[in-house]
């Protein structure tokens, strides 16, 4: 079986659980402005961005040869339960019948959908097998999200610029090699000592600015629909977090329930405070998380909704009182197909610099201190 | 010779050059029609402030507005910063007390709250362009009123009415059938302020704590329809400052004053030669791993000078 699956984050770790289970793969091209023209072409108009840019990444797929499309379902009351069968329906009004999607609704959902699937694309490969490949895998995320997050804290204080993303991207190249789980370790602590190896700066505890990345999913995930926001924000000099990592995800959501980390639960205890019923997507969760980033000493939240995104647009309109509340600033950003980036930029731009004020203190003169910084850390190279 | 530090604010829609000298006191001042052509629209500003000035020695440059990056890289600016902060800058500085400042331009609008001169919470407009100055223009062209007269026809209006403005089409045809009703256009015209600024505030303001003093800047607060609109709404006085249309590049040029003061340093100004400099921009997608980054390339006389939106430094670092 030719098999792809939507682009989302780090998606070489999709590509993995496909070569586990003796697929060939399709690599699915990282979304670019052709995925999102491909996607908006053949999407309803008014669906959601994740929607457009996934059925996008799908013909692209499809053009490199996929026969198979494996994707998650969503659940609750927000309409990313019916990707699926719109996507379905999208490609088989397009001719391409010979094209089957195969989607993985939350177990607890639907436990026996969830085993046929498991079966389909378990590829005949022999149960034990799959039991340790699958353990391989789970340890491979939980690495590769270890390693991001350090970038993530060595991005804002590098000293040549853009060092930590070519680190970064060479990670991917050599977890793409991983076969065993002994390559796994040695590979991790080879990327751990390459990422150590950095030259930054030094910044005072006091000084270091740091913001939460919530919302939904898609957009949270996949940075070339958020404009790269992580990097972005690294460059102006913030340590970034995201409320969602792929090995978390996979605790919260596949690990059976009796075995999931307290901290899920924790999170949405927190967003219950304010949202006290299911509205599905990431709307609890990021609730949740705002309050934990508080609770957690961060300065700022940034807040991305695909734009129209039910649930994010509910978070949205809470998000004065919840700011107001526990005393802290969030940045709501909507990400649509016409979203610019001049215009996200300048937002940004402002909210650090309203972050730095809130920080290190008030009026014109004392603001000026941070500007010799701000001025080296925005301004082009010039010759 | 006068010294004086120059602000650039090159927006989508307008480009402003400003001087201004130590005080603060703007020596000059020109808004020019951007007309896609960022570039010329600099160098014409820089010129004309050239011409108006004669001899003056440039202590430093600062740049904002969306095009600030490219107007950095043309002018050699010391600073390069987001609108935002850069209108702020200024308003805070011509009237201290300010809490809340509304600007409106051609393309965007903005909420900017401030305490204790510190910018606390702020919000532009996303999508909805119905709170913005080309709303007016394109109703204005509807009704057949040049814009000028816009704000006193607005003002001689005796009764209210209600337009429906949450978006041009809605307007268009709610106008229509306001005139049919009888209404003058001078009614309308003031029906079209208030749905305006109710658009504005609910959009771009929403859940928003809007506190007095209010100062109304950008290109549409030209506007005594509008001003009016505002205090009916607000039910409390808007300040107008004196320079309310070039706030933005008067803020840049009081932040790269202060950071040239504070840093003792010597300015990157090009020099007004610059102003005879061919530059020109291009972009390219690099396809040197799966980012697939959108650079943007700034040449001077076929050298480049400048590179940025490579999320790895792999462009940026190679001049
Ligand atoms: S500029 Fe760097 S990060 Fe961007 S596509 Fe090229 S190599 Fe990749």
């Amino acid at each position: 079986m030719k098999v792809s699956f939507p682009y989302m984050g780090s998606a070489i770790v999709y590509k993995k659980l496909f070569e586990f289970l003796e697929h060939e793969v399709v690599m699915p091209p990282k979304p670019t402005q052709r995925t999102m023209d491909l996607g908006v072409k053949y999407s309803p108009e008014f669906a959601c961005i994740p929607l457009k840019m996934v059925m996008g990444t799908y013909l692209e797929a499809i053009e490199k040869g996929a026969k198979v499309l494996v994707t998650s379902g969503g659940h609750g009351p927000c309409r990313a339960g019916f990707y699926g069968d719109t996507h379905r329906n999208i490609l088989k009004s397009l001719g391409y019948d010979d094209v089957e999607l195969i989607i993985f609704d939350a177990p607890q959902d639907n436990w026996r959908a969830f085993f046929r699937n498991v079966q389909k694309i378990r590829n005949g490969v022999p149960w034990h097998k799959v039991i340790n490949r699958m353990y391989t895998l789970y340890r491979f995320v939980q690495k590769l999200d270890e390693l991001e997050k350090m970038v993530q804290k060595i991005r804002p204080y590098e000293v040549n610029k853009g060092q930590t993303t070519q680190v970064w991207n060479q990670i991917h190249e050599k977890f793409d090699k991983v076969k065993t789980r002994k390559q796994l370790y040695e590979v991790y602590e080879e990327c751990k000592q390459m990422l150590l190896s950095i030259p930054t700066r030094k910044v005072d505890e006091k000084d270091r600015i740091r913001v939460g990345i919530v919302g939904e999913i898609y957009v949270v995930m996949e940075s070339s629909i958020n404009f790269g926001i992580e990097e972005i924000l690294g460059n102006l000099g913030v340590e970034v977090e995201r409320s969602l990592y792929l090995f978390e995800w996979i605790n919260d959501n596949l690990v059976p329930w009796i075995l999931r980390p307290k901290r899920f639960k924790e999170i949405i205890k927190k967003g219950q405070r304010y949202i006290k019923i299911l509205i599905g997507g990431h709307a609890v969760e990021t609730v949740g998380h705002i309050i934990d980033f508080k609770e957690r000493g961060f300065d700022g939240i940034v807040h991305l909704m695909p734009f129209a995104c039910l649930p994010e647009l509910v978070t949205q309109s809470l998000i004065p009182k919840i700011s107001k509340e526990i005393d802290i600033p969030i940045l709501s950003l909507p990400i649509d197909e016409q979203t610019g980036k001049a215009n996200m930029l300048t937002r940004i731009e402002a909210f650090i610099d309203l972050l730095k004020n809130r920080k290190r203190g008030k009026t014109r003169e004392i603001f000026i201190d941070n500007i010799q910084e701000d001025v080296q850390e925005e301004r082009v190279v010039m010759v | 010779m006068k010294e004086i530090y120059i602000g650039v604010d090159v927006g989508s829609v307008s480009t402003n050059v400003v001087a201004i000298d130590r005080n603060v006191n703007v020596l000059f001042k020109t808004y020019i029609r951007t007309n896609g052509q960022p570039i010329d629209s600099v160098k014409e500003g820089v010129k004309q402030l050239k011409e108006a000035l004669g001899d003056v020695e440039v202590l430093g440059v600062g740049a904002t507005g969306s095009g600030r990056q490219l107007a950095g890289a043309i002018l050699g600016a010391d600073v390069v910063k987001n609108e935002i902060t850069a209108h702020a800058t200024a308003t805070i500085h011509f009237v201290p007390d300010v809490r809340t400042i509304f600007e409106i331009g051609g393309q965007d609008s903005k909420i900017i709250i401030i305490k204790d001169q510190m910018v606390v919470d702020f919000a532009m407009n996303t999508v909805c362009a119905a709170g913005t100055g080309s709303f007016l223009d394109h109703q204005a062209e509807r009704l057949k009123i040049p814009i000028e007269q816009f704000g006193d026809l607005a003002l001689s209006a005796t009764r209210p009415v209600r337009i429906a403005g949450r978006c041009t089409v809605f307007a268009e045809s709610d106008m229509i059938a306001k005139q049919q009703f009888g209404f003058s256009k001078a009614e309308i015209i003031r029906g079209l302020c208030d749905a305006l600024v109710r658009n504005y505030l609910n959009n771009v303001g929403r859940g928003k704590n809007l506190e007095p003093p209010f100062v109304f800047q950008g290109g549409v607060a030209a506007n005594k329809g509008i001003r009016a609109a505002f205090e009916r709404e607000l039910q409390s006085k808007i300040i107008v400052p004196e320079h309310f249309n070039v706030m933005g590049a008067i803020g840049s040029a009081i932040l790269a004053k202060d950071y040239i003061e504070k840093t003792k340093t010597r300015t990157n100004f090009r020099g007004f030669d610059a102003t005879d400099i061919d530059f020109s921009t291009s972009s390219f997608e690099c396809k040197g791993c799966s980012n697939r980054c959108e650079v943007v390339k700034v040449s001077m006389e076929g050298k480049v000078i400048a590179m940025w939106g490579d999320r790895c430094g792999k462009w940026t670092n190679s001049l």
